[in-house]
């Protein structure tokens, strides 16, 4: 993903480890907003 | 391939039952492989064609309900659990996801005939509220179309399996070959994951303390952290890190419309 956005010309990085190291080191998380959520396809 | 339908035709239907099983609930045995030696058995006249393929369908199903109900309750940490056993897990549940975002529930039709994909479906209709009766339906369909192919494959080249077995026996150089040709595979396979880490190295990865230290610094202004994770959205409860935004992996070409250009982008996917 962080390599397609660089071949688009944005200035990416990769966090490593992502939101589990994030959340490892007690930085601050926050709940997925449900708009967010919504986006999902669902079959319900 | 011999071994297997000589054990298929001592062992039976026990046999089919268990490796259909052990396939649908995501362990790397070969399911395809017993299905045509299960076929050829039931063309030789050792297994009831009715009994093989009503005792694939049901383990199928069997090991499919139990994935389904789990990923209905476990969401994505089912789904994570299940990708850290495959070969690429960062791509596992995106593929399948996108699978579903092209077919919908159609998906479950033609799942099993796609590496990857067939373990991942249960789980994800699951986690994506499918209606357990539809996704039974649906499933009962996939299961008996995957299960006919490769039965009947079975069933009508058993002789042709049959002589291809004896070339096997009587050709042992045939085993060098194999060697050779899998050491070969090999080569390439390193060569891939040469070429997928030489991918990694020029993407900058930055810790999780140096960011941090940004984002309390005066640069946080020129900081944009992205979750393009999509499995993580399977659940509820799902958290994200503070501040972040969200873009659909399987839709950036539209998302990146929306990002700036002149920001350090972070995207974390895990």
């Amino acid at each position: 993903m962080a390599l397609q956005l660089r071949e688009q010309g944005f200035n990416a990085f990769v966090i490593v480890g992502g939101v589990a190291a994030w959340k490892k080191a007690g930085k601050p998380l926050e709940p997925v907003p449900p708009s967010d959520l919504v986006k999902l396809p669902t079959f319900a | 391939m011999n071994n297997l339908f000589s054990l298929i035709a001592h062992h039976e239907y026990v046999l089919i039952f268990a490796v259909v099983l052990s396939e649908a609930i995501g362990l790397p045995v070969p399911a395809a492989l017993a299905l045509v030696a299960g076929g050829a058995a039931a063309a030789g006249g050792t297994l009831s064609l009715p009994r093989a393929l009503a005792t694939a369908v049901t383990a199928m199903l069997i090991g499919d309900t139990l994935l389904f109900i789990l990923g209905r309750y476990m969401g994505w940490s089912l789904l994570g659990l299940l990708c850290r056993l495959s070969v690429n897990p960062e791509s596992c549940v995106l593929r399948s996801a996108e699978s579903f975002y092209k077919r919908g529930k159609t998906t479950l039709l033609i799942a099993k005939f796609i590496p990857g994909v067939n373990t991942m479906a249960p789980p994800l209709a699951g986690s994506m509220r499918m209606p357990a009766q539809q996704f039974l339906r649906l499933d009962l369909a996939g299961a008996s179309l995957y299960i006919l192919a490769y039965g009947g494959l079975g069933f009508l080249f058993r002789d042709f399996l049959a002589a291809l077995t004896r070339g096997f026996q009587a050709a042992s150089h045939v085993f060098g070959e194999v060697l050779f040709v899998a050491a070969i595979a090999y080569i390439f396979y390193r060569f891939f994951l040469y070429n997928k880490n030489k991918v990694y190295r020029v993407v900058p990865r930055v810790q999780v303390e140096e960011l941090a230290r940004k984002l309390e610094s005066d640069e946080k202004e020129k900081v944009m952290i992205l979750d393009v994770r999509s499995h993580g959205y399977y659940d509820a409860k799902a958290e994200r890190i503070k501040g972040s935004l969200r873009i659909e992996p399987n839709n950036l070409s539209e998302e990146l419309k929306s990002l700036p250009k002149d920001k350090d982008i972070y995207v974390y996917c895990t």
